[in-house]
């Protein structure tokens, strides 16, 4: 075997070995072999080793027990409130209620295409009125006024005067 | 939020990979249905990878509170990217994508600069807890965390990337690959960084064997 500290690309297999990772087929044997012969890649595979062992001896701290809850406050401040919304009727609103909108709609425009009448406009019996006055109606509807203006005017002379 | 059904794995496999045959692991299966609304399924990926997540970030920086911010950041960021999620890659590969950016950043913007004195005041602190403990004796226990400390202070004296490419090699057991991606450098640039970031440490913590 050829010593794996003279190429760039061999040296990972001291690295992994010194790491107790398993190497490829029967590579294990082969580097055994030649740590046998070879101080240089020996003395890199214990320093490999305890170093391994020193890092093994780090351990992190747990996790805050309420690591979670904050993460999950953030989330839901940063949702929009439409989402929420959407998200609290989830199912109902998106996945149930519009399919029955969409039949709906459908529906009604079927009952409209089939009877036409129903589209015109009904117009309102108050216009009806307006529109039926003829001028003389409406002259006469005027001297009538004035005939009460002056009964007015006859009653109450003092009314009839307007007030400062 | 409402748990939606999935259309099967092999679809996902043949249009969200680019034609790439590899099947998508379960994580990105999760991610995807957190795309589709699924809370639960974000839970679920909370669950699985708080705790690496968490260990990484504290590694990095060597600050719990500041570790943890971070950690909240890193999910916080995958839930906003859950609408533009595809699995072009490993989920853990984009998680850790995440974090080891965010790590970068604080260390760079100081953010961690309690960390030495924590290392100190750990220490001192030891001692008036050790007298009621199991551990065998007083010594032992100060012998074991000035050690603890050493290890710490070698990987904090590592360039950040090599810090990186180490913890994710030693502690979350990664591929060359998966930490070049992670890194967004070559596999050989990991292999190198990765040799003088356990050279420099073979240097400082050899004594220890």
């Amino acid at each position: 075997m050829t010593c794996p500290m003279e190429g760039e690309g061999t040296r990972e297999v001291l690295v992994a070995y010194g790491g107790g990772r398993a190497l490829n087929g029967n590579d294990t044997q082969l580097l055994e072999a030649h740590l046998e012969t070879c101080p240089r890649c020996r003395e890199f595979v214990r320093g490999q080793r305890a170093v391994w062992d020193a890092l093994d001896g780090w351990e992190a701290e747990p996790v805050s027990a309420d690591f979670d809850r904050r993460l999950f406050a953030r989330i839901e401040q940063e949702v929009p409130w439409w989402q929420r919304i959407r998200g609290r009727l989830g199912v109902l609103l998106i996945h149930r209620a519009l399919p029955v909108t969409a039949v709906a709609a459908l529906v009604v425009a079927g009952v409209l295409l089939d009877r036409p009448s129903l589209l015109k406009r009904r117009v309102p019996p108050e216009t009806d009125q307006v529109e039926g006055l003829q001028p003389d109606q409406v002259v006469h509807a005027l001297d009538e006024m004035e005939v009460l203006n002056q009964f007015n005017r006859s009653m109450k002379p003092d009314a009839a005067q307007p007030q400062m | 939020m409402a748990r939606l059904p999935q259309p099967p794995v092999t679809e996902w496999v043949n249009t969200g990979m680019g034609g790439a045959t590899a099947a998508l692991d379960y994580d990105a299966e999760l991610m995807l249905r957190v795309k589709d609304g699924d809370g639960a399924s974000f839970g679920l990926l909370l669950e699985k990878h708080r705790s690496a997540v968490v260990h990484f970030l504290y590694r990095m920086v060597q600050h719990h509170a500041v570790a943890e911010e971070l950690a909240q950041e890193v999910f916080l960021r995958v839930f906003r990217s859950r609408g533009t999620y595809e699995p072009t890659a490993k989920f853990t590969t984009w998680l850790f994508r995440i974090a080891t950016h965010l790590a970068l950043n604080a260390l760079r913007d100081g953010r961690n600069e309690r960390s030495e004195e924590r290392l100190d005041a750990r220490s001192e602190d030891m001692p008036a807890r050790q007298v009621e403990d199991r551990r065998p004796s007083v010594e032992q226990e100060m012998v074991r965390r000035a050690a603890l400390d050493e290890v710490k202070r070698a990987v904090a004296a590592l360039p950040d990337k090599q810090r990186a490419a180490v913890l994710m090699h030693k502690y979350r057991e990664m591929e060359y690959s998966q930490i070049a991606k992670v890194l967004n450098c070559s596999e050989s640039a990991v292999k190198s960084l990765l040799f003088r970031a356990y050279e420099t440490l073979r240097a400082r913590l050899a004594h220890m064997a």
